[in-house]
């Protein structure tokens, strides 16, 4: 199976680098990030079970590997030298140019996006922007789809209001 | 600033779908992930079973470490010393296992020993007469005498029966012109050596530096002129 396997498996590497983007806010760290999650599942590509939804295993492996090596890295780093919290920095310096109306409410709705919490954060870029089934969000998340759309609920809920405040800047 | 206003939860999933702008993974992170995708994983089929041989080889041969057979000195003399060292090390860790006093256990123990004591040391000011005690070593029936010194060395003399046994020559050493014992070295024990008809006779003691020598010498003397052992009739 495994030429099959890793030819299935490079088709989302672009989903799995956009939810890496937006969980590692740094492209360095996105690049090792998808890098480790492709090892992994070669490595445990036996694992896998033909039919079930090989996009879901990737992005929770994916996750998975964020939550253990990368989010621990993040705390540590939370405050930068000069005591800002290293989320209120640029995202990507070097994000692609864009016109400037859309680039404006593009920051706005990404600082909103990234000032959520991590899961809220994940389970509106796995089901809204990567449009997956919930029962799949579920899989990934390793929680029952009940607690999916309450994340999902509660997320947009606090989505809103993030987006209220920069409104009213 | 945003010009949406806060909407109903499928326009702002609409706006995440739309407005956030999506990351392609760089040409070379797709290129360097097929390059590992493509590299050899497949171990090579003998390297289970190799490993699992070698594995089974290693626990069995440390399994049968106890039941190897020690490497013993071919020469009997070597052999004969590192028992009778092996015998001194045990007495001076747990004493003696029957120590007797002599001469009250006299006949007992040359009927133990094969061996008869026509004279013996009975200690003196420098050496403290500890006791005596049958011992059986390489095969032989024998006796063994304990004494200690002022310092605390344990001094063991023992006899056990060697016809014919050979000294090197090369450790001789003289001892006030009259014997020619010799001092052979032991896993960090002195040994003089020396016989006495067909009896082999040993002093064993931890004596090993130059200072340590000269007394020991001197605790030769003073066994050797006073104890005479005779196989038992």
């Amino acid at each position: 199976m495994s030429d099959d396997f890793h030819r299935a498996a490079l088709e989302h590497l672009d989903a799995l680098y956009n939810f890496a983007m937006y969980l590692t806010r740094n492209p360095p760290e996105a690049d090792d990030l998808v890098q480790e999650t492709y090892l992994r599942a070669f490595r445990f590509s036996h694992r896998f079970q033909p039919g079930t939804h090989l996009r879901a295993w990737l992005f929770q492996i994916l996750r998975n590997t964020f939550l253990t090596f990368y989010r621990l890295r993040e705390r540590e780093s939370a405050l930068a030298e000069d005591g800002v919290p290293a989320w209120d920095a640029p995202m990507f310096h070097d994000a692609p140019e864009e016109s400037s109306g859309a680039v404006e409410a593009h920051t706005d709705l990404e600082r909103a996006l990234r000032r959520l919490p991590e899961e809220f954060r994940t389970v509106l870029l796995l089901a809204e922007v990567e449009g997956m089934a919930l029962e799949d969000v579920a899989r990934v998340l390793a929680c029952p789809v009940g607690t999916v759309k309450s994340r999902i609920f509660r997320a947009k809920e606090r989505l809103r209001g993030l987006l209220r405040d920069y409104t009213k800047e | 600033m945003s010009n949406h206003s806060p909407e109903s939860d499928d326009a702002l999933g609409a706006r995440l779908r739309t407005e956030l702008r999506r990351y392609a993974a760089p040409a070379y992170l797709r290129g360097s992930i097929a390059e590992a995708a493509e590299a050899p994983r497949v171990r090579p089929a003998w390297l289970a079973p190799a490993l699992a041989a070698v594995a089974t080889a290693l626990v069995l041969l440390l399994l049968s470490i106890p039941f190897l057979p020690r490497i013993l000195p071919a020469d009997p003399t070597e052999r004969l010393v590192r028992s009778v060292v092996a015998e001194h090390t045990r007495a001076l860790m747990w004493g003696a296992r029957r120590p007797e006093a002599v001469p009250t256990a006299l006949p007992w123990l040359t009927r133990e020993s094969g061996i008869g004591l026509t004279r013996f040391f009975v200690g003196d000011d420098r050496l403290a007469f500890i006791g005596a005690e049958p011992i059986y070593l390489e095969g032989r029936r024998g006796m063994a005498l304990y004494y200690r010194d002022g310092d605390g060395h344990l001094v063991t003399y023992a006899v056990l029966p060697a016809p014919g046994l050979a000294i090197p020559e090369s450790r001789r050493v003289p001892i006030q012109n009259r014997w020619r014992p010799a001092l052979m070295n032991e896993s960090g024990f002195s040994a003089w050596v020396w016989r006495q008809g067909d009896l082999a006779c040993f002093i064993v003691s931890d004596m090993v530096s130059e200072s340590d020598v000269e007394s020991f010498k001197d605790y030769f003397a003073r066994l050797r002129v006073s104890t005479e052992p005779v196989p038992a009739k």
